[in-house]
């Protein structure tokens, strides 16, 4: 069993204000009307230092870390 | 081949697609209608465990749209606690029919289905969304005649092609708006008002009512053996005789065109408006489990014919114009993006250079961004349109277009007059 984290977005609160991106843009990047695009890979441990400071500091709270066990090692897509 | 007569409008309402089935019909057999006294014997009973046996045994798929296996959605369900069933028939895609025809001609089968459900996972509501008055009154008027169906409530919904999905619909019953929630919740977890819910489309309880009656055994009489049965299928579009059609599972494609008159050379569209156009073998068995090993899929059931006639870009633009315009705004990325690609589809009918190219990138952003499948499925539709109609596009770009007119044989209106036309 390993944990898998991922980025997760609430489509339907976020606003395109595009902090995240600003914020993570090793992971986050945004599209041509500032709505974040993120890849689906799990994060890495390094890089889920900065996808809680994104997720902090959405202004619409429409981040989430989200934590998922997995039977499997994760393939990369 | 074609047996069973049309069956008469009970209700007298606006004009509805015929009725006819390949084969003996089963969904659409008499006696299941919502007038006379219902006089079958109640459906069998059947315990939680041998139910989802028997359902796995016939491997029924869910028949919204997803074909989600039943039986895996069965044993999802919590035993110890207040379960609700809903009934999804708001059957909000513009070509679709089937559902209404079955609530209308054949409630007594969805409310057996329902209540073999109801009993197995003892649940104690049981609710039919409905968006259609001759459907509702069918129901009403079936929940009157037999005296099992106390349970049954049924509830009006929104009228949206977004409203329509599962858990779009379970929010709509909890007097909330018919809209997907942002955050992933499992029905079978929290649904109706926080309870845990099963949510099926209407066939698939007309299919439990049938596998009830029948027994697994007489239930796989028909179909093929991958998968078992038979499916309703709503043809429309550049057909001789469109209509809602239940056909045995493996009938191949051409068969089903020629027996509704499709001219030859008619491209087609499997799955509605967020399915895909079909390229491959004409002959495919309509089946759901072979249609997905091979990337397509039934949805809930449609199958649009395109004439050689009408501009096929232009029709794609059309349903993309329709489809952004249902989008219900609540995510950016389906807010903006749906009207972007209708609008690059309309340049490239107006033979636009960089048009084509334009689409392809903003196709490939689209999909997994918003909290219901409206953008991944518009997505599909056009992405698959553009590899259908490469010769097409190809042409709108080099000459300015096809000097064919849009006929709008892709229908946008929900109610069947316009479809049949």
């Amino acid at each position: 069993m390993t944990r898998q984290r991922r980025i997760h977005v609430d489509w339907t609160r976020c606003d395109g204000h595009g902090l995240c991106a600003v914020l993570f843009p090793e992971v986050i990047g945004s599209d041509e009307w500032g709505f974040p695009v993120i890849d689906g890979r799990p994060l890495s441990p390094d890089e889920v230092i900065h996808a809680r400071r994104a997720v902090a500091s959405c202004p619409a709270l429409a981040l989430r870390l989200e934590t998922r066990s997995v039977k499997q090692p994760a393939r990369s897509r | 081949m074609t047996a069973a007569a049309t069956i008469p409008n009970p209700i007298g309402s606006p004009p509805e697609p015929a009725t006819w089935s390949l084969g003996p019909p089963r969904l659409l057999a008499a006696g299941y209608g919502p007038r006379r006294p219902y006089d079958r014997a109640s459906p069998r009973v059947l315990s939680r465990d041998q139910l989802t046996r028997d359902v796995a045994t016939v491997g029924l798929l869910g028949r919204g749209g997803a074909a989600f296996p039943v039986a895996a959605k069965l044993r999802a369900m919590p035993r110890r606690r207040a379960v609700t069933l809903v009934v999804n028939g708001s059957e909000s895609e513009p070509a679709s029919y089937k559902d209404r025809i079955l609530m209308r001609h054949s409630p007594h089968l969805v409310l057996d289905g329902a209540l073999v459900v109801a009993h197995a996972l003892r649940a104690r509501r049981v609710l039919v969304a409905v968006n259609d008055e001759p459907a509702a009154a069918a129901l009403h008027q079936a929940v009157g005649h037999r005296s099992d169906a106390r349970s049954v409530r049924i509830a009006g919904t929104g009228g949206r092609f977004v409203g329509g999905e599962a858990r779009a619909v379970l929010r709509a019953l909890g007097g909330g708006p018919a809209l997907a929630p942002g955050r992933r919740v499992l029905p079978s977890d929290r649904g109706y008002r926080g309870t845990p819910t099963f949510l099926s489309n209407v066939e698939t309880f007309a299919q439990i009512g049938l596998l009830a009656a029948l027994g697994p055994r007489a239930y796989a009489d028909t179909g093929i053996t991958d998968e078992p049965g038979t499916t309703l299928l709503t043809v429309t579009g550049a057909v001789g005789r469109p209509g809602v059609v239940e056909v045995p599972h493996g009938t191949p494609l051409s068969v089903l065109l020629c027996e509704v008159g499709a001219a030859p050379g008619a491209a087609i569209l499997l799955g509605g408006y967020h399915g895909a156009w079909w390229t491959g073998d004409p002959a495919v068995p309509l089946s759901r489990p072979i249609l997905q090993a091979a990337g397509a899929t039934l949805g809930a059931g449609v199958v649009c014919v395109l004439g050689p006639e009408t501009c096929p870009l232009a029709e794609l633009a059309r349903v993309a114009g329709y489809l952004a315009s249902e989008s219900a705004g609540q995510c950016g990325p389906c807010m903006f993006g749906l009207p972007t690609v209708a609008h690059d589809l309309q340049q490239l009918v107006g033979g636009h250079r960089s048009a084509a190219s334009d689409l392809r990138r903003r196709l490939a952003v689209v999909p997994g961004r918003g909290a219901c499948a409206h953008p991944d499925g518009t997505a599909r539709f056009v992405a698959s349109g553009l590899r259908a109609f490469a010769a097409d596009v190809e042409q709108h770009q080099m000459a300015g277009g096809c000097g064919r007119p849009l006929r709008g044989q892709l229908t946008v209106s929900p109610t069947w007059q316009e479809v049949a036309r």
